[in-house]
């Protein structure tokens, strides 16, 4: 490990200390491991907030993985309530988790959610041969049979990805959710990898996920749980067209400390709309297949409280929570 | 810790020989049975799949409860335990790496690295200079580095000494 | 680990520049993990744990640098044949990973965990519970198929499991410590004197063709995007233990059981790239690193990869050769910088090595609870290391072990619980032979054989 870190040392000085941030530099906390959706809000948004000059220093990114979010979550609670120069990445897991109590007890209100400014709207894919033609044919024939369609999703059971396919089998008549077989693997990616294969029937996730294989022709995308048809993706139906009124998008945000000024609070909801407006912001979601979604500030906070009451409600009725 | 002073070849005939695998068998059924419980006791969603959660923990404590069984039947030579001495030096290494850990949060890096380094220095090598030397060294110079050359996110100083 | 710190220093970069320096970063670290691995019994990295079987022997007996020079051209055969692989290959290759659904992947994790009674040569029950334990450390966490916290007591830190990097640098640097102070040294190869610094031709034509042979295993355990580098290594150097005649010189500074898992893991490091470019499937930590640079970079990965961005897939390759043959030459001078560690007096050495640890796994995760985890880690290494249980099975035993059991617990869900899914390829029933013929009787047999000489202890 030692001569890895000196290895590391030796290229790194060789590209020359450009970011190595100095004393003051605010912090991006992404609660999870490098190369994750939460890695790259906080590392894309910390990026553009330094090149348009909204802040001085390069914002440092921390990875705090731990409990899908949870650790980052109470370490802000607990040790860092009045830090204003802190900023955490959060999406619509971290919503979903602490509408389901999975963060040991901690609540939404405990933090100030400051802003989303991108959404992965969630889509049902199939395998391009797959007899399976439209979002209702998929469901009526889970609501036959539910033995004969596995769902596979990057989330674990209960997750969001599991939760879209719950819900939209819930308006399409299922009583017994129970009976729906799905399993949760390492990634939207690797979800598809497995429906290709014929070894899982379909596939839940998010837009992006799927971009490369559609392209490809390597799989059908049956329905986009958006509002209304995803720019660029204008074959694509909406659930909500197919009958089936089920909105379920990923967005990617932030939160930062409940006890921050509200001056500290507006100097970042500022920078955060700042890096909406950009155009480095524009090309960024492009290539990662996001579509548009700005909220920021009060309005985001009670699209977020919004959200964890729904999302409650909607554990608790088809049975992911009691 | 266990101590045998006498760490030269196995007397046959004696009693005790071979206590060291039955130990470590004996501490191994009691960790695999509590295991095993606190399996039992994970919280089951109504969710689940034929295998279940508690599917794999039982197997794993059960394997391990049969190779403990192993060992207490079929031990291997005792291997050469230290001496008391040695033992208290590594027991007092174990101390100085815990205070290490959790001072490292309060205190910063700086003053934690140099003092542990220091004495584990001295642990392996009684001079004094020589370990007061390294601590020192050792602390403020992989600081420079892991800070500055490589942008990790150490503080040189805690909370509780800068405020 | 150390592919993680360039990041923060990429974005200054363009795209091709960023890649470049990138994908060479990976290549290395896989080509220098080995070196602590050889020189102070560490690992720099989860594959290189293999090469601390026979590597530190061989350093221990004053060969450090004939290990260090045979090991730096295994790694560049290996991956020198993965890039070409690569190269020719990856669009076909992609199509091996849709072949592997979760009976598949269960049956290769049972094929790794039955080579593992070969580790130990002497009592295979030590090996055993030490895959055990390395089993049950993985069950702790979020249990992936009902998402609830399973063994963790309630605690937030324990959610996501306990790192295998956690474990790795307990069981291993630590552990050094320990067993150095009580030893004063006799059992390390700190301060060995060593022998003159050649190429030794001898070793490298001797285990040429374990090399070539460890390049196919870990080429094929990387491109699998379940498996990745760990396994290609340890895959490796278990089958060439097996084939070998003198397989109880493995462990003792055997030069192929060097040679094997060096090929095996660059192998597989060429081989991760293939699901990793092709299908956007990170097969390991470092791969997901690569893949968010891609994607921070505006470069999605996915089967139109090829198509529509070859100049950054033929950049990257041209990165890996050049960087491949860089490394090939660097090797013989920095052998004579890397032995002068061995030099280093021990009380500034270990120290040092401590503080390195610590400060590396708290810049990860940022939290004491995993120092306190590691020492303990270090604590159970010293005693495993006492009554002579093998530590490697723990390591494998956390970096596959959730993985085994999602895929059991996935195919059981797709079967609706029944067990016969999990024969139900050629590809699986492939592996349950190779399990049980290649490992499991074989070692029931050298027990019967054994039985009426009974070996000295």
């Amino acid at each position: 490990m030692n001569l890895k870190i000196f290895r590391g040392f030796a290229v790194a000085a060789v590209v020359s200390v450009g970011a190595a941030g100095s004393a003051a530099a605010a912090e991006c906390i992404a609660p999870a491991n490098p190369g994750g959706g939460w890695d790259f809000t906080c590392r894309t948004i910390g990026k553009i907030m330094h090149d348009i000059g909204v802040v001085d220093q390069p914002i440092q990114v921390t990875n705090m993985a731990g409990g899908g979010g949870g650790l980052a979550f109470s370490h802000v609670v607990t040790k860092r309530d009045d830090d204003p120069e802190l900023i955490v990445a959060a999406s619509s897991a971290t919503a979903t988790r602490l509408a389901q109590n999975a963060y040991g007890g901690l609540t939404a209100d405990q933090v100030r959610f400051l802003g989303a400014i991108g959404v992965d709207p969630g889509v049902i894919a199939v395998a391009a041969d797959s007899p399976h033609m439209s979002l209702n044919d998929l469901l009526d024939a889970v609501v036959a049979d539910p033995a004969s369609v596995t769902f596979a999703g990057g989330s674990a059971v209960g997750g969001f990805d599991h939760l879209k396919v719950l819900m939209a089998l819930n308006r399409a008549g299922l009583t017994d959710i129970r009976t729906v077989k799905y399993i949760g693997v390492d990634g939207g990616a690797d979800a598809i990898t497995q429906t290709i294969g014929g070894h899982t029937q379909a596939m839940t996730g998010d837009i992006s996920e799927v971009v490369g294989f559609l392209k490809a022709g390597e799989i059908r995308v049956l329905a986009v749980f958006a509002d209304e048809r995803v720019p660029g993706f204008e074959d694509i139906p909406t659930a909500r067209e197919q009958g089936i009124d089920v909105v379920a998008g990923n967005w990617r945000g932030l939160y930062v400390p409940k006890g921050i000024s509200d001056e500290d609070y507006m100097k970042w909801s500022n920078a955060l709309q700042a890096v909406a407006d950009s155009d480095a912001w524009a090309e960024a979601m492009a290539a990662r297949g996001l579509a548009p979604f700005n909220k920021v500030g009060d309005d985001f906070q009670n699209y977020v409280n919004a959200v964890v009451a729904e999302i409650e409600q909607m554990s608790r009725e088809i049975g992911v929570i009691q | 810790m266990l101590t045998n002073d006498s760490p030269g070849p196995e007397r046959p005939g004696k009693f005790l020989a071979r206590r060291s695998d039955r130990i470590f068998g004996a501490i191994m059924i009691a960790i695999a049975l509590f295991y095993i419980w606190s399996a039992s006791q994970t919280q089951v969603s109504f969710l689940s799949d034929p295998v279940g959660s508690k599917t794999f923990p039982y197997i794993v404590g059960a394997v391990s409860i049969l190779c403990a069984l192993i060992f207490i039947l079929r031990p291997d030579p005792d291997p050469p335990w230290p001496r008391l001495a040695t033992s208290a030096k590594i027991a007092f290494a174990v101390v100085v790496l815990i205070g290490f850990a959790v001072s490292l949060e309060p205190l910063g890096f700086i003053i934690p690295a140099a003092v542990a380094s220091s004495l584990i220095s001295y642990q392996i090598s009684p001079k004094p200079f020589n370990a007061m030397a390294a601590g020192v060294g050792l602390s403020v110079v992989l600081f420079a580095i892991f800070r500055y050359a490589l942008g990790l996110g150490l503080a040189p100083f805690g909370r509780a000494l800068v405020g | 680990m150390a592919i993680l710190i360039p990041l923060a220093f990429s974005f200054g970069l363009d795209a091709t520049q960023a890649l470049v320096l990138m994908t060479s970063v990976y290549y290395g670290a896989m080509y220098g993990g080995r070196i602590s691995s050889i020189l102070l019994n560490i690992p720099g990295d989860e594959p290189a744990l293999m090469t601390t079987l026979d590597g530190y022997p061989m350093a221990k007996q004053g060969r450090a640098a004939d290990a260090l020079v045979l090991s730096g051209v295994a790694s560049f055969v290996g991956a020198l044949l993965a890039t070409i692989g690569l190269m020719l290959m990856a669009p076909i290759l992609a199509k091996v990973a849709y072949l592997f659904g979760p009976p598949e992947y269960f049956a290769l994790y049972l094929l790794a965990f039955c080579t593992l009674g070969g580790v130990s040569a002497k009592n295979q029950a030590k090996a055993a519970i030490a895959s055990m334990i390395g089993l049950g450390i993985a069950m702790i966490g979020l249990d992936n198929q009902t998402g609830m916290p399973r063994l963790t007591f309630g605690d937030l830190h324990l959610m996501d499991g306990i790192d295998f990097l956690v474990a790795i640098v307990g069981l291993f640097a630590v552990t050094e410590i320990f067993v150095f102070i009580e030893s004063h040294g006799k059992e390390s190869a700190i301060g060995v004197k060593l022998g003159k610094i050649k190429v030794p031709f001898k070793d490298i034509a001797h285990s040429f063709f374990a090399m070539l042979r460890s390049t196919v295993i870990g080429f094929v355990a990387g491109v699998l995007p379940g498996a990745g580098a760990s396994l290609g290594s340890f895959l490796a150097y278990m089958s060439e233990k097996s084939i070998a005649r003198d397989k109880d010189t493995f462990g003792t500074g055997n030069p192929r059981g060097v040679a094997a898992p060096e090929a095996g893991n660059n192998a597989a490091a060429g081989g991760a790239l293939v699901p990793m470019l092709t299908l956007g499937v990170p097969g390991s930590g470092t791969t997901a690193v690569l893949l968010a640079l891609l994607l921070t970079l505006n470069i999605t990965p996915g089967p139109l990869l090829f198509d529509e961005r070859p100049e950054v897939v033929w950049g990257l390759i041209a990165a890996l050769l050049i960087a491949n043959f860089v490394l090939l030459i660097m090797n013989v001078p920095l052998v004579r910088l890397f032995v002068k560690i061995l030099s280093v007096p021990a009380w500034l050495l270990l120290p040092g090595i401590t503080m390195i640890s610590f400060a590396g796994i708290y810049s990860l995760s940022g939290s004491s609870f995993d120092l306190l985890l590691m020492t303990a880690f270090g604590l159970l290494g010293y005693f495993m290391r006492k009554l002579d249980v093998p530590t490697v099975p723990i390591i494998l035993g956390i970096l596959l072990g959730k993985n085994m059991e999602d895929s059991l617990r996935r195919a059981m869900v797709i079967s609706d619980g029944d067990w016969t899914y999990l024969f139900s390829s050629g590809i699986s029933i492939g592996l349950w032979i190779a399990a049980v013929a290649g490992f499991i009787a074989p070692m029931f047999l050298r027990n019967l054989l054994r039985k009426p000489t009974r070996p000295q202890s």
